[in-house]
């Protein structure tokens, strides 16, 4: 098995390798940035529109919810294709890692709105009573009471959309992305070289920890636990 | 400390409690305010046709079973609830009209404290205490003494760069209190304020609200269950049922009297124990068979001096039940004393028991 490792042709793979975990950082950051700040503003909307809540609006809250609810839960490889032509009329063209990009912000985008919305349901509505006792004004409650006091929630939350995000961007070949899973598949699977796809998953399987690792960091940093 | 240095005489501030006891120009006025929640299974009206008015420089409590409606109504001083009908006027503007817009300089003038301390975990205490101050528009340069200040008010300068889960509960409400008084607010609403605490660490936070009073001239509004807080702060109380005020008044006079309305009665006597039950009177019949009557100690001094007569007079008497407690400014009790003896003297010596306070006749 070792032996199998050591015979592969590194001076071909190694930039193989590099090439693709370049491309998976690409599409992951990307995602994560873009899909994490709309998700975010979706995520507070969806939380300070509900009944009770400071900017309480039932028809913003509910069409955001049917949004929401329509989306999530459709398959990331189905997705792709279904968006096709929208990521051909954004990108301009449907295939390579920037038309991943493209469907991933889609699908992180509403994963991160129900996740923010659901760590600032647990906030303590006292505390916020307070603020507008204060004579807080509403922008002032959502940036420096509510979003400081989710902090270390939401991180987390962030940490765990980060790493699905390492999941989706493992299908970008299909619609002729690179990245690792393109990589394990086309250079391992297809071509009957399970070293290759194995050198794979140790990558991804790295990358995933290091990331959790920092996540976990951030999180516990900022809850002071 | 510099602290004085904002707060006007006392005397003008707080005539409340002055030795004529004229009140001060009211700060608070609640005029045929009701509050209804309406939900699926129907409505509730938790204030119910309430007026009151809280004067400037006093200690102003409102009690009553939880349930009663008291957090509804102390919420509409400062529009955290609108009425649904009557209106409240605060400082001079009609709250219960403004938007959310136009209550907040309303509300930076009014502190607020609250049963679970809702204090910001995220940031320490002198954060917390520093968050209202930034929060009512107060330069940077002006933050930092006057946190310091406040903290060393209540007691907990060496906590300020502590975090609030350090604390103890009384400690997390006394910088819920330092972060009320930080905008140097002229009233103070007080929910529940020691209702989480137990029984030491509420007097500790009592003599802090105390203090808030008598030393800064903020006019308290305090809401609670617990008659010991109504016992040593405020000057006078209301007592909710239901949604309406049953009773209200001085507290010493609330606090003495033997012939409260049925409504006030039953929670009066169930928060003071202060006089016999049924199975209590039984118990008590049992042992003696004098003439039962309850005698309210307004004056406790005089009352003393008529019992102190009986043997002279012929009458044996025995306390069979209550007590002496002390209010902030005065002692009240209610006692209920057996009498034997010649009718006749003992006639005579309930009508001077009469005159030096109240008596009543204990139900058989």
């Amino acid at each position: 098995m070792i032996q199998d490792f050591l015979n592969l042709d590194w001076d071909y793979y190694g930039p193989e390798l590099w090439t693709a975990m370049g491309d998976t950082i690409y599409m992951v950051m990307w995602s994560f940035l873009l899909g994490g700040a709309i998700g975010l503003v979706l995520g507070f909307v969806l939380y300070t529109t509900r009944p009770g809540g400071i900017f309480a609006n039932r028809v913003v809250n509910l069409a955001i919810n049917v949004v929401v609810n329509l989306i999530r839960p459709i398959p990331f490889v189905i997705l792709i294709a279904a968006l096709q032509p929208l990521t051909i009329a954004v990108v301009g063209s449907g295939i390579g890692n920037t038309a991943v990009v493209f469907c991933m912000i889609w699908a992180s985008t509403f994963a991160i709105a129900r996740i923010v919305e659901q760590n600032l349901v647990s906030l303590d509505p006292g505390v916020i009573e307070a603020a507008r006792a204060m004579g807080a004004s509403r922008w002032r409650i959502v940036t420096t009471v509510m979003l400081p006091e989710a902090l270390g929630p939401l991180i987390l939350g962030y940490t765990f959309v980060i790493i699905s995000l390492v999941d989706m961007s493992a299908l970008a070949g299909i619609i002729g992305g690179g990245g690792i899973g393109n990589f394990a598949i086309v250079e391992g699977y297809n071509r009957f070289r399970p070293a290759v796809t194995w050198t794979a998953v140790i990558v991804v399987v790295v990358f995933v920890q290091a990331l959790q690792l920092v996540g976990n960091w951030a999180a516990r940093k900022v809850m002071r636990r | 400390m510099p602290m004085a240095a904002h707060t006007p005489d006392r005397k003008q501030l707080a005539p409340g409690r002055t030795a004529e006891g004229a009140p001060g120009e009211p700060v608070i006025v609640f005029d045929h305010v009701s509050r209804v929640f309406g939900g699926r299974s129907g409505e509730v009206t938790a204030v119910d046709d309430v007026s009151l008015t809280v004067h400037r420089g006093e200690v102003f409590g409102v009690i009553g079973f939880s349930g009663a409606g008291k957090s509804t109504l102390i919420r509409m001083i400062n529009g955290l609830e609108k009425p649904t009908s009557g209106t409240v006027t605060v400082l001079g503007e009609e709250v219960s009209a403004l938007s959310e817009a136009k209550l907040r300089p309303v509300r930076r003038r009014i502190g607020m404290v609250f049963q679970q301390f809702n204090l910001m975990h995220s940031r320490t205490v002198a954060g917390n205490v520093n968050y209202a101050l930034a929060t009512a528009g107060w330069p940077k340069a002006r933050r930092r003494e006057r946190v310091a200040e406040l903290l060393e008010f209540v007691g907990l300068a060496e906590k300020a760069k502590h975090y609030p889960e350090q604390l103890s509960g009384g400690q997390k409400q006394r910088v819920g209190i330092a972060r009320a008084l930080a905008a140097e607010p002229e009233i103070l609403l007080a929910d529940e304020a020691t209702s989480a605490l137990d029984p030491s660490t509420t007097s500790e936070v009592l003599s802090v609200l105390r203090r808030v009073n008598e030393e800064l001239g903020v006019t308290i509004v305090a809401i609670t269950h617990e008659m010991e807080v109504i016992r040593s702060i405020a000057d006078r109380v209301a007592v909710m049922d239901a949604g309406r005020v049953v009773e209200s008044g001085r507290v010493f006079d609330l606090f003495s009297r033997t012939n409260h309305s049925a409504d006030a009665a039953s929670f009066v006597t169930t928060a003071l124990k202060d006089r016999p039950n049924a199975e209590e009177v039984a118990r008590i019949r049992r042992r003696t068979d004098g003439r039962l009557v309850m005698v309210s100690l307004r004056d406790a001094a005089a009352v003393s001096a008529v019992l102190g007569t009986a043997g002279q007079r012929g009458v044996g008497f025995e306390i069979v039940h209550g007590g002496v407690s002390a209010t902030k400014d005065s002692a009240y009790g209610l006692l209920t004393v057996s009498l034997t003896g010649e009718e006749t003297a003992v006639e005579d010596f309930l009508a001077d028991l009469g005159r030096a306070g109240d008596v009543q006749e204990v139900q058989q």
